[in-house]
């Protein structure tokens, strides 16, 4: 059969000793550059491509490739341990991960997103290898009318995310799509709230804000005093391991996940962090256990952790199908091939099925170092609990400058970056969350410009969003999630709860998100 | 005596220092930044990064690429220009930054020409006008009859509003009396998406990128935007052959702040003119489909001011 054929060729190119070699560096420097918050797989994989010049084209990619999905792993680490998402994609790991480890919880946190990880890469994998010619052609599908639903689905959702009342969390989303408009308009190519600032023009960074909203911020709160006491519990190896019930409660969440994350990350440009706030939204919607999100359920992190892993796997397919990269470190990987005189596009799976499927047998491999590597870290990143704030937080200022200035060598980006970590200590300070804010930041943008392409397409015909039948059942699942939202009783008993406990003495704003 | 000895030896080893073969002999002594004005991973940037390897390699100090993405290349650009001439900072200049973005931006802090000394020629790339085979059109005249006969039905995309395909394409509307509808994107990669999946019939974009998809036959390429045919696109005719006096040259170049020593210039000049001579520079090259054409230092000068002199009108009227 054709796909056993497939994976043998690939497991020929893979097991090779070299290769496997240059897997373990790849995911080994991307969970510690996950750890690292602002420090992506971005500046690791730009520095390791010089190295891949003297590689072969398969050794190369698996490597690098590697430190991108080695680098999902890692960044919840610190999501967990200190409120501060060591990548942009598992900022929503905070809202659970952090609550979890205040708890005492934290090694479970951490065991939890491990295997979720694990998962949700093993699934975007299996996505890859039953239907990868496929894969390709369902991107197509996608016109710019079903991007455009899909990210007003993804909004709809993402209202409940904040759990500071819903209205809270509206104005948080609005403020977010209003910092995402900042930039040239691509219809009209008129700058927007540039305040005539060429570094502006293209907009604010993703990096930059993730870091300054979640990082920056809670290093600032952290000097009104946080506490330390929560470090020490739970720190046994049992303590680590989910019980029978929490394994029970994590089985359905992780594959719904998984599925959410392989899904956006077949469509080129949306990525892991769409993918890990809508996995996480969904979930809070539809889980039994939805009081407990936010205040340290474990399906809290095992669903962002299980979205944006799949989603980081089945991300290779539009970059190497179709030659087209969903973000700055995936076109990295096409350069990559480029110095190797290999032009990813629809003829490599036939022109390089060695390297192909020696890329995806690879990922098997890597997603097992990756387990191997990290379960046994979670004692260690737990004691880093016991370094004292004055050591620690410090340091993490310095890392996430260094990071955010490594983007694209501005130093803009870092007083951008500190300012972003002032309006997010603001925000705190009168229990606005950030998590809504990066979400409208994220989908706002792309919302419009696929709204805007969509009405072009049609000559300014809005019908074009219901007659296109994808776009038409995006749109209905948006509104039975309205629906559901305002007539469940469940909901209004919520808000109503919501209500009392604002008017209550305000709760210190390390207590956020 | 001795007071005099010293004199002299002082004397000596100022002329030394200042005297004009000092460069020549020392430069370079310290890594040597090449800004480059993408983000890393682009044909560009693999195109600094092979050429600083190979002046490292020749010239004994550090070639280190630095990525300065942002606004049309401007913030690359504006980089350079406030560093000092003194043979440690380049940049791998392109069309751009030098001759379309101060023409869009008029608050562009920088004048493309004066403040720059554009040193060495490397290559260009050239667009091309791609249709779908959806359409059923197969050659520029096809496409021409189909838009005259029914204006603005025919959508094209482009990676920007004031890239060079748009601007290339309003001018192409001009002198071929047509009317097409433009859809613009961010960038190239999402509108090859797009292109692929049947939502715009037609493109102006970059020839390298989609030879996999010319080849595959999922795209046709009516006509190059080049002054003659290219080697990776021998049966595509160039707007020119065809009677339309459109070309667009993507160029790529190695250019420093104005000032720079004489020497320093010719001895980078020398050693970058040496690696694109070389084999696998020149595979290299013929690879990502980067057309050269050797030009000495003074033509390529010119040729950067010619350029700006004929993307003016071009932007200008694309962006009314």
């Amino acid at each position: 059969m054709d796909l056993f054929a497939n994976l043998a060729l690939g497991l020929e190119t893979a097991i090779s000793p070299i290769t496997l070699l240059y897997c373990f560096i790849g995911v080994f420097l991307g969970t510690f550059i996950g750890v690292l918050p602002g420090v992506g797989p971005l500046a690791a994989v730009a520095m390791l491509l010089p190295v891949s010049f003297h590689l072969e084209p398969a050794t190369a990619l698996v490597m690098l490739a590697g430190v991108y999905y080695g680098a999902e792993y890692g960044g919840s680490i610190a999501s967990i341990l200190l409120n501060i998402p060591g990548t942009p994609s598992s900022s929503v790991t905070c809202l659970d991960g952090y609550p979890m480890a205040r708890q005492g919880r934290a090694g479970l946190a951490l065991f939890a997103t491990s295997m979720a990880s694990f998962f949700g890469a093993i699934f975007g994998v299996l996505v890859i290898v039953l239907l990868a010619p496929k894969l390709a052609d369902f991107a197509l599908l996608f016109q710019p009318a079903e991007y455009f639903s899909v990210m007003v689905l993804g909004l709809i959702a993402a209202s409940v995310v904040s759990s500071s009342g819903a209205l809270r969390g509206l104005m948080m989303v609005c403020l977010g799509i209003l910092l995402g408009a900042i930039g040239i308009d691509v219809n009209s190519g008129e700058t927007r709230f540039t305040a005539g600032i060429p570094e502006l023009r293209d907009g604010v960074s993703l990096v930059v804000v993730a870091m300054g909203l979640f990082g920056v911020s809670e290093v600032m709160v952290s000097l009104r005093g946080a506490t330390q006491s929560y470090a020490g519990a739970r720190l046994s190896w049992r303590g680590f391991f989910p019980n029978a019930g929490e394994w029970r409660r994590s089985a359905l969440p992780a594959l719904r996940g998984s599925g959410i994350g392989a899904f956006f990350g077949t469509l080129p440009g949306t990525g892991q962090t769409v993918a890990s706030f809508v996995g996480y939204a969904l979930e809070k919607r539809i889980n039994r256990n939805k009081e407990t999100f936010g205040k340290g359920a474990i399906e809290g992190v095992v669903v962002p952790e299980a979205a944006n892993n799949a989603a980081a796997q089945t991300a290779f397919i539009p970059t190497l199908t179709l030659g087209i990269p969903g973000s700055t470190t995936m076109a990295l990987m096409i350069g990559a091939l480029m110095i190797h005189g290999i032009t990813p596009g629809p003829r490599l799976i036939a022109e390089h099925p060695d390297l192909f499927w020696g890329l995806i047998v690879s990922f098997l491999f890597g997603n097992l170092f990756l387990l191997i590597l990290n379960v046994p870290l979670i004692g260690l990143w737990v004691r880093l609990l016991r370094i004292p704030h004055h050591y620690l937080y410090p340091t993490v200022i310095v890392i996430i400058c260094v990071g955010v200035y490594g983007i694209s060598n501005a130093l803009s980006d870092v007083w951008l970056a500190l300012g972003f970590g002032f309006l997010g200590y603001m925000l705190r300070l009168f229990r606005f969350e950030p998590a809504p804010m990066l979400i409208g930041f994220v989908l706002g943008p792309m919302m419009e410009e696929y709204f805007r392409r969509a009405m072009l397409l049609s000559r300014g015909d809005p019908m074009v969003f219901l007659e296109r039948p994808g776009s038409a059942a995006l749109l209905a699942a948006g509104a039975a999630l309205l629906l559901f939202a305002t007539f469940s009783p469940k909901q209004i008993a919520c808000r109503i709860w919501g209500r009392k406990s604002q008017q209550g003495p305000a709760p210190r704003s390390s207590d956020g998100p | 005596m001795k007071r005099r000895t010293m004199l002299a030896a002082t004397a000596l080893s100022l002329a030394a220092i200042t005297g004009p073969g000092f460069a020549q002999s020392d430069w370079p002594e310290r890594p040597v930044r090449i800004l480059v004005s993408f983000p890393p991973g682009g044909s560009s940037d693999l195109v600094a990064r092979l050429l600083s390897e190979k002046l490292s390699a020749s010239l004994g100090a550090q070639f280190v690429v630095e990525n300065k993405p942002g606004a049309a290349g401007t913030v690359a650009a504006t980089a350079l220009q406030e560093a000092a001439p003194d043979g440690y900072t380049f940049m791998l200049s392109n069309l751009t930054p030098f001759n379309v973005a101060p023409i869009r931006f008029p608050d562009t802090p920088y004048d493309p020409i004066a403040d720059f000394d554009h040193i060495t020629y490397v290559g260009t790339v050239n667009l091309a006008l791609f249709a779908a085979p959806s359409t059923g059109l197969s050659s520029l005249e096809d496409l021409i009859a189909a838009a005259q006969a029914d204006p603005g039905s025919y959508e094209y995309g482009s990676s920007g509003v004031g890239s060079w395909g748009h601007v290339i394409a309003e001018h192409f509307q001009n002198v071929s009396d047509t009317e097409l509808f433009h859809i613009p994107y961010k960038g190239s990669g999402p509108m090859r998406l797009d292109f692929r999946s049947g939502v715009i019939p037609t493109m102006f974009d970059a020839v390298p990128q989609n030879l996999p998809s010319v080849q595959e036959g999922s795209a046709i390429a009516l006509a190059v935007s080049a002054t003659e045919r290219l080697a990776t696109l021998p049966d595509v005719p160039t707007f020119t052959e065809l009677g339309y006096d459109v070309v667009a040259e993507n160029w790529l170049g190695v250019s420093a702040p104005a000032g720079v020593p004489e020497d320093i210039k010719t001895k980078l000049d020398t050693a970058l003119t040496e690696a694109m001579g070389s084999e696998e520079v020149v595979a290299q090259f013929d690879n990502w489909g980067l057309v050269r054409v050797p030009k000495t230092s003074a033509e390529f000068s010119d040729y950067v001011a010619g350029q700006l002199q004929q993307w003016t009108p071009l932007v200008a009227s694309a962006l009314e």
